[in-house]
């Protein structure tokens, strides 16, 4: 049992676990997965996620002593996936890593190793049962899950025992709880709207945009050398944080992900001025599912719907 | 409505596959058939090579409308760019009118080199209802520092 | 500094008529970049062409826009003039003021607007053209042609005969195919293999062919002219230079009760023998499956438990202990001719295909299929050409023809329509009427499908000549009722059930695509189609080319043909592989698309959409030489400029020369001047 700096205990296992109370099974043995791999220099360093003062924070550990560290709550929001970005030299360097992750964030993986950005051997999964995340992280310890405080995008999760892992640790955890708003119900509100309101809200979201691209740089399946968005010759996509400019990124940020997100939802948390881009990734989801009846899997060998066709795709919107 | 829409002429760009519809268009010339004068058409080798940003970059430059045409499902010159595009702008399309882009300022056809008459309907059809849904206005008020040049 | 020439086109009167084509030069030299702009009545003729020339030189001209008729019409043209003068093809491009503005528009200022905006468009393009070169890639002047059946000869021979040397690569013992089943062929009733044997003869005796029987294509690496293909040769156990194919070994080999192949299971053969007395090569082969030394040696056996065929030969050809052995050619070009197979009514199906239960699953001993009844007609084959029963050898008096088993059935899973089989079905109903005169022959049909020359007349010789009777309808049930086949069908003309009591019943089964197809699609990076057939490039313009260049297809495996036209795509693929070879390189548009190393991460987005195969992954190395990456590569001799890959790129890392996305930008710039 660890303590924090204010001497709340932190509670393990799958989320949804009380504040405080005792390290869970999953979590001892996370701990013991993490100082084998790295004790028997399987791994350099483990990537979790350990206690801070407010959530949980990801957390490189080298150490096999310090495995303790390594803790999964409902405050373990964070897509651990974005560190296996290619492009993150720093991280490249200390060697082979095994991650940490929740059912959603190994469909990121799966969709590294589709684009060729990853070897499977490249990487140990330590797969976590999750129980749904907080929307807002930023406790002191974990809390129950209500309605109220749960991660819409939680909601019908389809990956709770994920199979792309090597290890995979807790016990099986309850649904997460259904929000009272799911991001299906807002889109479709949205939809129920005339294009020009849609038209006006969009817009009014966009305009928002200060192209800082944290959007770009968290999301795990961003991994470009040289992002479309910073080029200039020609420049497709104005840099200027101007509506139009916005509206040029915000699409072209969309259409690169449509089949690809795995609805992890970092992009929208990190947002610094709260652009709901759950609605945009989640209408893409729906899209492509609709469309073409592909939903995101941790399957390496699942084929990726844009890049692939079949003779009788739909084409109602063709003349 | 008021003067300015009475007197409003759209411009529409047309993104045409080389081998089909840009054939096809030079047939309906070929077969002198008559249409509307809006559409100024970019050659493209096939639809596959089309990128929606093109799309973009075409209403952010002033256009009204656009057009998107190539072969026919299993007559692509290159075998299957056209069935990559399908998908590509079956995606950007419903995307666009989540974010509320009226559909209709964007046609998809299928033309081939030997649908002049089609070509010709295809145009007409969508002068006539980018006429109706008036310039891209909304599109231009984005960047309302930028003015109109020519 | 961009130094564009402008020359709009008058074309007679055919523009200038509703283009204000002196309006338009003027408009035009007035634009940034513009150094030379004039109009002209023919640019296309001698002097319009002159004009170009002179204008490039007069005025250092970096560039060249055509404001005239369509680039489908005259882009070679002007081209060529435009290199006459020095200046690079590649840097003239046409505007499309005729079919698109001035035959399509009557009033005179909207045309000439729209003609001012295209030209307009047209020079902003070509200032982001480059000088490309024409790409050239060597030719490997040697061909492979997969597969020995008649269209796989008649190509080879078409290409040695055209001085070339051809790799002819063929599974089974012997070249010839299926047709060196059938005993004669529609319509003239030729002995097929009267017809077939001299060209096989030719093809194994021409000195530009190389035979490979008894082998498979292992792998093909390379690209249209440099192809490297590793073949391998099955083992015989026979050393093919030491025999002389006399026939003893067969004669003492103890194991004769094996169904044979050739005979479509109505014959037997013994293990070491060659397919049919006419094979070509004559040399046997030992099937080790059903070989009684083998069989010991699979079972452990200390000392060996025959080895009657290797006393009996007196060349010593027989060796037990060969095994496959691989081989390497270099080719230029490959030629696609591996045949059909025949759809089995079994219970056993791959994905996707049912068997016919209606008609016994195969089952039923005297119920037997299109190349069953050909061995029994075939002079050569196991009853010396009487028409007799499987099950009892006596001769059937009332012989049923069903036509369409498997094809034009989706139920079963085969949607199309077979071709050939009206054809061969009336001419058994004919054979078997010249043999058994007092016979009856019963045919059910659901359409006839008569349409190549002598066909119509054909079937209907069946018909009005031969007695046989045709029966529009389909049969519903086939099974064995005492000494008999019971059919039970119905006459759609009459509308009344037909039930027959047949001695035999002969089945029109669909024609399907080779066992193995889709995995020697694969090495040869062409694609089948669901049905396993090859698909052609294009199904009307190109139907003997795929889609991979350099990768012809004949014959069968390409859709369901007969003999005629599995001999005319045969020769066709000969003329196509002839015109490739006939220049020592390869010369191609340069509008193939390139990968910039520096921004692609090797996702390999592009090489999924290739309908080429052209884009390769390659390592990235550092200096000291370990690998840090791999990015894309495309390859500029197979790529053909679709422009896909970079429509699908994320990072924009791979550009299609002659529509580059600069290009392209500078397009839509142009047309609508919106800042």
């Amino acid at each position: 049992m660890s303590e924090t700096a204010t001497g709340a205990k932190t509670s393990g296992g799958g989320g949804g676990g009380g504040g405080g109370g005792e390290i869970t099974p999953g979590v001892k043995e996370l701990r013991e997965i993490a100082r084998e791999l790295l004790e028997a220099g399987d791994v350099r360093v483990i990537i979790g996620w350990e206690d801070a003062r407010r959530g949980a924070r990801p957390v490189f550990v080298t150490d096999p002593a310090e495995a303790d560290k390594l803790i999964f709550d409902a405050r373990c929001v964070h897509n651990l996936v974005t560190y296996l970005n290619p492009r993150r030299d720093h991280v490249a360097e200390l060697g082979k890593i095994g991650l940490v992750v929740k059912g959603c964030d190994v469909k990121a993986v799966a969709g590294l190793l589709r684009e060729a950005q990853l070897g499977r051997e490249d990487v140990v999964l330590i797969g976590v049962r999750c129980g749904g995340v907080l929307e807002e992280n930023e406790m002191p310890a974990a809390v129950t899950l209500t309605p109220d405080n749960v991660a819409p995008r939680c909601y019908g999760c389809d990956n709770r025992e994920p199979a792309l892992v090597d290890h995979l640790v807790g016990e099986p955890q309850p649904e997460p709880p259904r929000p009272a708003q799911t991001i299906d119900e807002r889109i479709a509100a949205l939809e129920d709207k005339p294009l020009e309101e849609r038209w006006a809200f969009w817009t009014e979201q966009f305009s928002k945009c200060v192209r800082c691209y944290a959007c770009r740089q968290v999301c795990p399946l961003c991994v470009c050398e040289r992002c479309v968005a910073d080029k200039t010759r020609p420049q497709w996509i104005e840099s200027s944080p101007h509506a139009r400019g916005n509206l040029s990124w915000n699409i072209t940020r969309a259409l690169h992900l449509a089949g690809r997100c795995v609805g992890c939802g970092e992009c929208e948390r990190f947002c610094p001025v709260g652009i709901p881009l759950s609605l945009v990734n989640r209408k893409l989801q729906q899209i492509v599912a609709e469309r073409y009846d592909y939903t995101v899997s941790d399957d390496p060998e699942q084929v990726a719907p844009i890049g692939d066709y079949r003779l009788d795709d739909e084409q109602e919107f063709i003349k | 409505m008021s003067d300015a829409r009475t007197d409003f002429e759209p411009r529409i760009t047309a993104f045409v596959c080389n081998w089909c519809t840009y054939t096809g268009a030079d047939l309906a010339g070929t077969s002198r058939l008559h249409m509307a004068s809006n559409v100024r058409l970019i050659r493209l080798p096939c639809t596959g090579r089309i990128d929606p940003l093109f799309i973009v970059k075409a209403f952010e430059r002033g256009a009204d409308g656009v057009i998107v045409s190539g072969c026919h499902p299993a007559d692509c010159h290159y075998t299957s760019g056209n069935y990559h595009a399908r998908r590509r702008f079956a995606v950007f399309h419903d995307i666009m009118e989540f974010i509320g882009v009226d559909p209709r300022r964007m046609t998809f056809s299928w033309v081939s080199a030997s649908e002049g008459a089609k070509w010709r309907d295809v145009v007409n059809e969508a002068v006539t209802s980018v006429r109706d849904l008036g310039p891209f206005e909304a599109y231009r008020a984005l960047a309302p520092e930028a003015e109109r040049l020519a | 500094m961009s130094r564009i020439g402008v020359f709009v086109c008058h074309c007679g009167e055919n523009i200038s008529r509703t283009v204000d084509v002196e309006a338009v030069a003027e408009a035009l030299k007035d634009h940034p970049g513009v150094a030379f702009a004039t109009d002209y009545k023919y640019m296309c003729s001698d002097p319009g062409q002159a004009l170009v020339r002179e204008a490039i030189e007069e005025n250092d001209l970096t560039g060249v826009v055509i404001a005239a008729c369509s680039p489908h019409m005259h882009e070679k043209t002007f081209r060529r003039a435009v290199d006459q003068a020095g200046l690079n093809q590649f840097m003239c491009e046409m505007a499309n003021i005729r079919e698109h503005c001035s035959w399509i528009h009557e009033d005179r200022a909207d045309a000439t607007a729209k003609a001012i905006d295209i030209a307009r468009t047209i020079v902003e393009k070509v200032k982001h053209n480059q000088p490309l070169e024409t790409i050239r890639i060597p030719v490997t002047k040697r061909a492979l042609v997969i597969g020995g059946g008649i269209a796989g000869i008649q190509a080879a021979l078409d290409i040695a005969d055209g001085g070339h040397e051809v790799v002819l690569i063929e599974k089974e013992a012997s070249i010839g195919g299926h047709m060196s089943q059938l005993s004669e062929t529609f319509p003239t009733l030729d002995c097929s293999q009267c017809i077939l044997t001299p060209r096989m003869v030719e093809a194994y005796q021409h000195p530009n062919i190389k035979l490979y029987t008894w082998s498979e294509v292992e792998s093909v690496d390379g690209y249209i002219g440099n192809f490297t293909v590793k073949i391998r040769k099955k083992a015989r156990s026979v050393n093919e230079d030491l025999c002389n194919g006399c026939g003893d070994c067969q004669a003492a080999c103890p194991v004769k009760k094996i169904p044979s192949e050739f005979e479509a299971g109505l014959g037997k053969r013994t293990a070491i023998s060659v397919p049919f007395p006419q094979a070509v090569p004559n040399i046997p082969v030992l099937d080790r499956q059903n070989c009684t030394l083998f069989k010991g040696r699979r079972k452990g056996l200390a000392k060996e438990v025959c080895g009657k065929c290797k006393e009996a030969c007196l060349k010593g050809a027989i060796d037990y202990d060969t095994e496959d052995t691989f081989v390497e050619e270099a080719v230029g070009a490959i030629v696609v001719a591996t045949g059909y197979k025949l759809y089995d009514i079994g219970r056993e199906q791959p994905e996707g295909i049912k068997g016919y239960g209606e008609y016994g699953y195969g089952e039923v001993p005297d119920v037997i299929d299109g190349l069953q009844f050909e061995r029994l007609a075939s002079a050569s084959g196991p009853t010396a050409g009487a028409i007799l029963r499987p099950s009892d050898g006596t001769e059937p008096k009332t012989v049923v023809f069903v036509h369409c088993v498997g094809s034009r059935d989706p139920e079963k899973g085969i949607k199309y329509c077979s071709k050939i089989c009206c054809m061969y079905s009336a001419k058994h109903a004919m054979l078997y009427k010249h043999k058994v005169h007092d016979g009856r022959a019963v045919a059910f049909y659901m359409d006839l499908r008569a349409a190549g020359k002598g066909y119509d007349e054909f079937s209907r010789r069946a018909i009005e000549e031969d007695g046989a009777e045709f029966v529009r309808g389909r049969v519903s049930r086939i099974f064995r009722d005492g000494d008999k086949v019971k059919v039970w069908g119905y006459d759609t003309l009459n509308g009344e059930q037909v039930v027959i009591d047949a001695d035999m019943v002969v089945l029109a089964t669909a024609m399907r695509a080779q066992d193995g197809i889709r995995e020697l699609a694969q090495k040869l990076s062409v694609s089948t189609d669901e049905h396993g057939f090859i698909n052609e490039a294009h199904p009307k313009l190109r139907p003997v080319e795929t889609n991979t260049a350099g990768v012809f297809v004949a014959g069968a495996c390409q859709a369901p043909r007969d003999i005629p036209e599995s001999v005319a795509m045969a020769s066709a693929t000969g003329a196509k592989v002839m015109s490739l070879f006939s220049a020592d390189e390869l010369e191609r548009e340069p509008a193939v698309a390139i990968v910039n190393e520096n921004t692609c991460i090797g996702c390999m987005r592009c090489a999924d959409v290739c309908p080429y195969g052209a884009v390769e992954q390659r390592e990235i190395c550092a200096v000291d030489g370990h690998v840090c990456g791999h990015v894309a590569y495309v390859n500029p001799g197979v790529c053909q400029g679709c422009g896909t890959c970079q429509a699908v790129c994320l990072s924009k890392s791979v550009e299609l020369q002659t529509f580059t996305d600069e290009q392209i930008y500078s397009e839509i710039n142009a047309l609508c001047a919106w800042e």
